[in-house]
């Protein structure tokens, strides 16, 4: 069945996008479907795995479990918008170093998950790094080299 | 197909939830969206809450009440100032709600309306006396979060009715607190304990979550408990009437005889961390 | 999942062993039961709606009366699934009947049900909940069939 589809405006990593969308579609499918924004992936589309994270209106939120409806005249933001954020550089970085990526799939969630903590709380303890990170799965990893690189990032950003 | 409807005022909200039938109200969209996307409901229309300014905020009224707005994020619960002493349990609930992305998206109406019975809001409102603002078609009400869960995922809450506000006593000076037994951080409580000591220290409120459809609270057996606190015998009584009253679930949390064996100790160790804290305040 | 009870009835047996056969007052005893009818002799159909919160299913269901052991056992199957929306549930059933001493009825019942599909992702403690408290309705229904209380 094809969808009625609706006219969304909303500003997207810094530019006001027009996308026709399904009425109830949620950000998600209108990043991937409609604007080809590939850097969110559909994990469990339940909002459990994280894998879908992207920024609205600057705070974290599950794009599969958020209305593209509901972000018209907001700012979202993904990692193809993060380009010069120098905390997001340095995570990047040290999740390279230090192995936290292995297929990827999880990485983008993980990586703005990992930026929202260490904006609050720049030099985190591991035990917080875990927490901060419970809603993110990884079936690679083991977590340990995430943790660890988002550790030594914060390390290097507060030097 | 779901159309989404973005009403400016309460009024409107509940308009067009009578208008159409299949139309679910829309707060955060942590559960509500998950549960579409498995297909388990398919409402015609998402009313969505998010454009109406009377949901948000959370203010203190002219008698010192704390009104929380329903839209209100648990993000913002968690670090709202305001929940002192008698509420600092429902500002620690808040905090230990799933992970700090779905703390961004969830709100204290959209998960008292879904009343999940392992949730973390309604034992700590229960522990509050908290009051539930509703409106719907015929106009508004008010209700004791004690009168409000009916059944399992039931609750006094009327198809096309919303959750407007949720209000709170004045806060008082008394070491309050919540805890919850779950397998890792951020998943929902096997058990968990809101507790409120009495600003005297003499006696205390409790709420059991995640062991029954709602909350769990004997408000005799806290009369009958005042004064013998630091009573082992008297303080293991109670929970016991505790566990009489509770009906857990088996699922893949945790047996209900094991929910059932953690009601006793729950109390005894969050009442020793309270008194703990009383006596060195 | 077993769902599994007994319950006791002020009413002979052989009256008891009439009512479970008669499809409409079991149609009016189940909680949800939208409609029955009566296929041949051995099966019937049935529409039963169930809603948990916010989450509601109609279910199309075929009942199959496998073995009878006339007025006191039967053994039956229940399969079906819900419209349009992909679950399916199947159930294997025993119903016992035996005389109590005072003259009435004793009634045990097993029911091993499983549930897939979309409503599978619902959890199964919930499930059970739901599954004891319409038992007990049905049980409530019954012996007002009986025109006896309890």
């Amino acid at each position: 069945m094809m969808a009625k589809k609706v006219l969304h405006s909303l500003t997207l990593n810094g530019e006001e996008v027009q996308v026709a969308s399904a009425a109830g579609a949620t950000l998600l499918e209108t990043l991937r479907e409609d604007l080809r924004i590939l850097s969110s992936k559909r994990g469990c589309n339940q909002g459990v795995c994280g894998a879908c994270t992207v920024l609205v209106d600057g705070k974290p939120v599950r794009s599969c479990l958020t209305l593209t409806a509901r972000c018209v005249g907001h700012s979202v933001q993904t990692m193809e918008g993060m380009d010069g954020d120098q905390i997001m550089a340095t995570l990047q970085r040290h999740m390279v170093e230090s192995g936290g990526v292995q297929c990827g799939f999880c990485t983008g969630g993980v990586l703005i998950s990992a930026r929202e903590l260490l904006e609050d709380n720049p030099s985190p303890t591991r035990e917080a790094v875990k927490t901060a990170l419970s809603g993110n799965i990884c079936r690679c990893t083991g977590y340990r080299t995430i943790v660890d690189a988002v550790c030594g990032a914060a390390e290097e950003l507060s030097q | 197909m779901t159309e989404v409807l973005s009403p400016g005022t309460i009024e409107e909200a509940v308009a067009m939830l009578a208008e159409y039938g299949e139309a679910m109200p829309l707060s955060g969209g942590a559960t509500l969206i998950a549960m579409r996307n498995a297909a388990l409901v398919e409402p015609s229309h998402l009313v969505s809450l998010d454009r109406i300014s009377d949901l948000r905020g959370i203010d203190r009224t002219a008698d010192g009440k704390i009104r929380i707005g329903a839209m209100t994020r648990h993000c913002e619960t968690a670090a709202c100032a305001e929940l002192t002493g008698s509420l600092y349990v429902l500002r620690r609930a808040a905090g230990m709600i799933a992970n700090r992305v779905v703390r961004n998206m969830g709100t204290m109406g959209g998960s008292v309306a879904n009343a999940d019975p392992a949730a973390d809001y309604l034992p700590a409102l229960a522990c509050c006396d908290a009051m539930l603002e509703i409106a719907g078609a015929d106009g508004r009400r008010s209700l004791s979060i004690h009168d409000y869960i009916d059944d399992w995922y039931e609750t006094a809450l009327a198809e096309g009715e919303i959750i407007t506000a949720i209000t709170l006593p004045a806060p008082v000076e008394a070491p309050s607190t919540y805890r919850k037994i779950a397998r890792v951080s951020g998943d929902y409580a096997t058990a968990s304990c809101a507790m409120a000591l009495d600003p005297d220290g003499q006696g205390m409120r409790v709420a059991i979550g995640a062991c029954g459809p709602g909350p769990l609270r004997d408000r005799a057996g806290e009369d009958a408990l005042r004064g013998k606190l630091g009573e082992p015998a008297a303080v293991a009584e109670f929970a016991g009437k505790l566990v009489a009253i509770a009906d857990p679930v088996d699922d893949v949390r945790g047996s209900a005889e094991y929910r059932l064996r953690l009601i006793p100790r729950l109390v005894s160790s969050v009442l020793s961390e309270l008194t703990t804290q009383k006596e060195t305040a | 999942m077993k769902i599994e009870g007994e319950f006791e009835v002020e009413a002979p047996r052989t009256e008891v062993w009439k009512k479970i056969q008669d499809p409409q007052i079991m149609g009016a005893c189940i909680p949800g039961c939208d409609s029955i009818e009566q296929l041949d002799d051995t099966s019937y159909r049935a529409q039963v709606s169930v809603k948990v919160g916010p989450i509601k299913a109609r279910f199309n269901l075929l009942v199959e009366v496998l073995e009878e052991q006339p007025e006191h056992t039967i053994l039956s199957r229940t399969s079906g699934e819900e419209g349009t929306r992909a679950s399916v549930v199947n159930s294997d059933n025993v119903l016992r009947l035996a005389d109590t001493d005072s003259g009435g009825t004793r009634v045990d019942y097993v029911a091993d049900v499983s549930v897939t599909g979309r409503l599978g992702k619902f959890g199964l403690g919930i499930f059970r909940k739901k599954a004891d408290q319409l038992a007990g309705q049905f049980v409530e229904n019954f012996r007002e069939k009986l025109g006896v209380t309890a």
